[in-house]
């Protein structure tokens, strides 16, 4: 990187704009270590400038002190830096929380790295599209969407004692019917329903009780007709 | 009737009354019962359900954390659980006749609403604890709105957001700046709290006390009253759930 006329700071704004372009895409980039680390490395000169600034202070002893400007010029960029990358994680995790309610909450489903492979046809309910989630998070953000859903799995278990609400179901429409329409995009499998056990097979309708299988349609499975 | 009851006393009223002969206050008069038909008649008989759903809109309102409602949503749930279960007994039953089955569906499909609301409560209040887990940590009268449950979520969301920070950022900066939440000159807080400023409708569900607004006047609110106003100066009532947020 040619250091040639680059301001404190610099390097945080373009991590802002990283931040900005995601929602404004609505789309989750990939975790921009390399800038985070140079942007760590500046910390760290700013702290050795100013402590060398500090040095020549106690030298000179007290009194109108020539430096102090100087000092506030570094710790200024020193927290501005701060505050920059702070709010980079904090805005990828409120993203990563987002898809992670969008799946409804189904973890494994979002880290897994095989396409999902649905095409275009994928609706509002999966804007994750988790081509390749997994690739985009660094590994503390990986960790972190693991503690997260331990923590809501307990809370959920403290909160509704019964099975009866299912609290990763979407909140966006109320339920008008009953029974919905459903074409069976991936196989799942047997579910049990209402009716009895249903196998889903790809390409297959159903009519099926909407609250049997809202986690199919949330996690991509089945696609409402 | 009522029309010629009302003319003769203005007819036969004073000079002053006189006057105002052409008054218009018996068009005044006439819509009053009208509008307290429309008002929410008796609120003292709301259900369950009515009662929730005040709750939801207005925990979806106000910018602050509310008391939560663990009782009433206990009370719901043990509902919803016996309607599921007598509706599955019927179901089976088959001597239901065609009008029950359709009864049935009908239950079916309410219960299903009723159980989006208290999804929604509660994922809404979920938002909140989340967003303003730090600051909840530091503030022990907001703890006892919390239920235990949401009082453990936000201990362990504070703990991985605080610990995925310090991995990230925190633990390769200088010893100096590794502090959480510093309170520097001209900057924000690094805690964000609710911003209670934000404007809200409120609807008053009895007379209200006269508030004092921050420019010296009073607003005192009479029953079925809406009014656009900050939070904070509605706050207390609709803690004593005088209003609510529309």
């Amino acid at each position: 990187m040619a250091d040639s006329v680059r301001q404190y700071g610099e390097l945080a704004t373009q991590l802002l704009i990283e931040s900005r372009r995601s929602t404004a895409t609505d789309f989750l980039l990939k975790y921009n270590d390399v800038l985070v680390r140079s942007i760590l490395r500046e910390q760290r000169q700013l702290e050795a400038l100013i402590q060398d600034t500090l040095q020549i202070q106690d030298a000179n002893g007290l009194g109108d002190d020539p430096h102090m400007p100087t000092i506030l010029l570094y710790q200024t960029a020193i927290l501005r830096n701060k505050r920059c990358l702070l709010a980079y994680h904090h805005h990828r995790l409120e993203r990563l929380k987002d898809m992670f309610w969008s799946v409804g909450g189904a973890l494994p489903l979002l880290l897994s790295t095989h396409s999902t492979s649905t095409g275009g046809s994928t609706s509002m309910n999966a804007p994750a599209n988790s081509a390749d989630v997994r690739s985009k998070l660094s590994p503390h953000e990986v960790d972190f969407l693991r503690s997260y859903s331990d923590s809501l799995l307990q809370f959920r278990s403290s909160v509704l004692a019964t099975e009866e609400v299912d609290l990763f179901a979407p909140i966006t429409r109320p339920p008008k019917d009953l029974h919905v329409l459903v074409r069976v995009i991936r196989d799942c499998g047997v579910i049990q329903t209402e009716v009895g056990a249903i196998d889903f097979r790809r390409g297959q309708r159903f009519l099926v009780r909407r609250a049997d299988v809202e986690h199919l349609i949330v996690q991509g499975y089945l696609e409402e007709v | 009737m009522d029309n010629f009851d009302w003319s003769i006393p203005a007819l036969g009223g004073d000079d002053e009354n006189a006057i105002q002969v052409p008054r218009p206050a018996p068009r005044d008069d006439a819509p009053v019962p009208m509008q307290e038909d429309f008002l929410p008649i008796a609120d003292e008989e709301e259900t369950a359900f009515q009662q929730l759903i005040r709750h939801w809109m207005n925990e979806r309102h106000a910018p602050d954390i509310l008391p939560g409602q663990e009782l009433l949503l206990g009370r719901l749930l043990d509902h919803i659980g016996k309607q599921t279960n007598d509706v599955r007994l019927l179901r089976e039953d088959p001597d239901s006749s065609e009008d029950e089955h359709f009864r049935i569906m009908l239950v079916q499909t309410e219960v299903e609403r009723v159980k989006f609301v208290i999804r929604s409560y509660i994922r809404t209040r979920l938002h909140k604890v989340e967003k303003y887990a730090r600051h909840i940590m530091k503030t022990p009268e907001l703890h006892q709105r919390l239920s235990k449950g949401e009082m453990e979520h936000v201990h362990r969301y504070a703990l991985i957001v605080e610990s995925h920070f310090s991995n990230a950022v925190l633990r390769g900066l200088p010893e100096e700046q590794q502090s959480l939440d510093e309170n520097m000159a001209f900057m924000p807080p690094m805690v964000p709290a609710p911003d209670k400023t934000i404007a809200v409708f409120a609807f008053a569900r009895t007379a209200c006390p006269p508030v004092h607004l921050p420019d010296g006047t009073t607003l005192e609110m009479t029953k079925g009253q809406i009014v656009l106003t900050p939070y904070h100066i509605v706050e207390h009532l609709l803690l004593r759930e005088d209003v609510k947020l529309v």
